[in-house]
């Protein structure tokens, strides 16, 4: 099993539809694959691959990133492949994840100069990083595990595990997960669905929680495809989270959402009804859409979604306080390509008032392929108030910073 | 003590990580020489079981350089060779060999394959991500010119689940392929020039 964790889920697949019928001759399709029509068999559309082995910043053109007058776009640090989550520590250690790759790093600023270290290999897509109070939280496709003091141990983090068996059917797809610590002191994870569009299990196409102290797991919401970000509104303290739409109903259908839980036990639509508007061609037959929580916003057809954080740094102007960022890896799915960006929303309550792309220019064919030379994946705020945000397609961290003056 | 050696071994890595500069195809190049023995001058293999890397894409060449290292994809020969190859190394063989441009096949497709294997690579979606001339792209390898016994032998690993892949969509797509088909498929390939 210590092959690709894609190929292994794809396999584990392969085995279960094997045992299922006598011929094995019909071809059980990746899970991106899934529901894909006849009408769009021959599409040559394809989800992208990062560089496994990063891309140095001086081959890419970093000039072409734009942010509001005033902002600053700069490397922060490189040499990171596949750089995902982001977590930052109390003595401003900076961790980011994998969820290809097998690791976990700490990037440690030394005077202007970023040395990155590898803290912890071989682990399961271990996608999801969260830091709270002196400990590290790394949330693998199976598991979560909590290093405590990590800042004190980089050379020798030492594990203990918080909750496991968390992919008990070793579902296909979207088992990578998120992971954030709600402000009641549990831990919150998504489970995705397990292919495209397929009727999810109780503990699928779910946001769930753990509480660290006993193990004991719950569900927060469900009806939710793939959420790969969320955080919460430090006013109201409402979770807010991102969640991927299902592919293969054309390039504007249906869009990807920004959505709101002010509490347990809502249900955001998935696999019945998309979008808050849009009942699905098979699941959504016999279902009414207003069974079902519509997002807060639609971002777009496609354009994923992923880590997000509300602002709460001292050095942007007054205006972007308690402002959503969001990354948006890009559309796939989407014959002219979108997404490839931060976006900046203001919210006010569970409404949100604007929204408006903050940084571009990543996306520079969006007939191409690839249309891109980048992909946004996770936000942080620094101490400083500066805002980190990881692209996993080249292993780089940029910083975004405001000076007045400018 | 160890504190120093620490911090020693920290500014190496740092040293390391901010050295690196773009991709290079002339130091790819050179460290290359080693991979002629198998792969043939400037990577245009003459031996049918081991694939030519000239004019590969390039994210392709460094994709599998590190599916070799990191254990996911694992072969006698190759596995030793890719061990301990550092990303900038990798990167660097990949910006070198996708720089060579592919020999014209050796391969002479039978006349049954040269029929049937535009079929079979329509009707199986080999064209929808390796391309309308399977040049590759991205990730994606290169078949046009492969070495036949290479091809034979990494679908007849992908059909029996054996060959790592990164997404799935190579085990995926195998499942469907007969014996017959593989065979006809890699005759037809291997002799597609372009």
């Amino acid at each position: 099993m210590d092959r690709t964790l894609i190929a292994a889920a794809v396999m584990a697949a392969f085995a279960v539809s094997a045992a299922a019928q006598d011929k094995p001759a019909a071809s059980p399709p990746p899970a991106w694959h899934q529901g894909k029509p006849p009408a769009m068999l021959e599409s040559t559309l394809h989800p992208f691959a990062p560089h496994m082995t990063g891309r140095a910043a001086k081959e890419l053109p970093i000039d072409k990133l734009k942010a509001p007058a005033g902002f600053k776009v700069e490397v922060w640090a490189e040499g990171i492949p596949e750089a995902r989550s982001l977590a930052i520590g109390d003595k401003g250690t900076v961790f980011v994840s994998n969820r290809i790759s097998k690791n976990v790093y700490a990037v440690i600023d030394r005077g202007g100069k970023r040395e990155v270290k590898t803290i912890l290999k071989g682990l399961n897509s271990p996608n999801g990083i969260t830091f709270s109070k002196g400990t590290l939280y790394v949330a693998e496709r199976d598991k979560i595990t909590r290093y405590d003091g990590i800042e004190s141990n980089l050379d020798n983090p030492q594990g203990k595990v918080v909750a496991d068996n968390l992919d008990p059917d070793k579902q296909p797809g979207h088992f990578w997960k998120y992971l954030a610590m709600g402000p009641d002191g549990k831990l919150y994870f998504n489970n995705g669905s397990p292919q495209n569009v397929t009727m999810p299990t109780y503990i699928q196409a779910a946001i769930l929680r753990v509480d660290p102290n006993t193990g004991v797991v719950e569900n927060f919401a469900q009806g939710v495809r793939n959420s790969v970000g969320f955080a919460w509104d430090p006013k109201t303290k409402n979770l807010w989270f991102t969640e991927h739409g299902r592919d293969w109903l054309g390039d504007d259908m249906p869009s990807d959402e920004l959505n709101v839980a002010p509490r347990a036990g809502m249900h955001f639509g998935f696999p019945y009804c998309h979008q808050g508007d849009t009942l699905d061609p098979e699941y959504g037959k016999h279902r009414s859409c207003k069974e079902f929580t519509p997002p807060a916003l639609k971002l777009g057809g496609h354009v994923a979604p992923l880590g997000m954080k509300f602002y709460n740094g001292k050095q942007f102007p007054q205006e972007y306080q308690g402002n959503i960022f969001i990354a948006r890896h890009g559309s796939w799915n989407r014959t002219v390509k979108q997404g490839y960006d931060v976006l900046r929303v203001v919210v006010e309550g569970t409404k949100v008032v604007k929204s408006e792309p903050f940084v571009t220019g990543f996306l520079v064919d969006e007939k191409g392929d690839p249309p891109m030379w980048g992909r946004p994946v996770d936000i942080a705020v620094m101490k400083d108030g500066a805002m980190l945000f990881s692209d996993d397609y080249n292993g780089i961290l940029y910083r975004v910073t405001y000076n007045k003056g400018k | 003590m160890k504190r120093i050696a620490q911090s020693a071994a920290a500014a190496a890595v740092a040293l390391f990580i901010f050295g690196a500069g773009a991709a290079d195809p002339e130091a790819g190049k050179a460290k290359a020489q080693v991979c002629a023995a198998c792969h043939g001058p400037e990577g245009n293999s003459q031996n049918p079981t081991v694939p030519t890397l000239a004019g590969q894409p390039e994210q392709m060449i460094a994709t599998q350089l590190y599916q070799f290292r990191e254990g996911n994809r694992k072969d006698a020969q190759m596995s030793p060779m890719a061990a301990n190859l550092s990303n900038a190394e990798m990167n660097d063989l990949a910006a070198y060999f996708a720089s060579v441009k592919a020999a014209p096949p050796k391969h002479q497709t039978s006349a049954e394959s040269a029929k049937l294997g535009p079929e079979l690579a329509k009707k199986y979606n080999c064209t929808q991500c390796h391309g309308p001339t399977l040049h590759g792209q991205q990730h994606i390898p290169r078949l046009a010119g492969q070495q036949p016994d290479y091809l034979r032998a990494q679908l007849k690993g992908f059909k029996a689940s054996t060959r790592a892949d990164m997404d799935g969509n190579m085990t995926s797509a195998a499942q469907a392929l007969s014996d017959k088909d593989i065979d006809v498929l890699a005759d037809y390939l291997a002799g597609l020039g372009g």
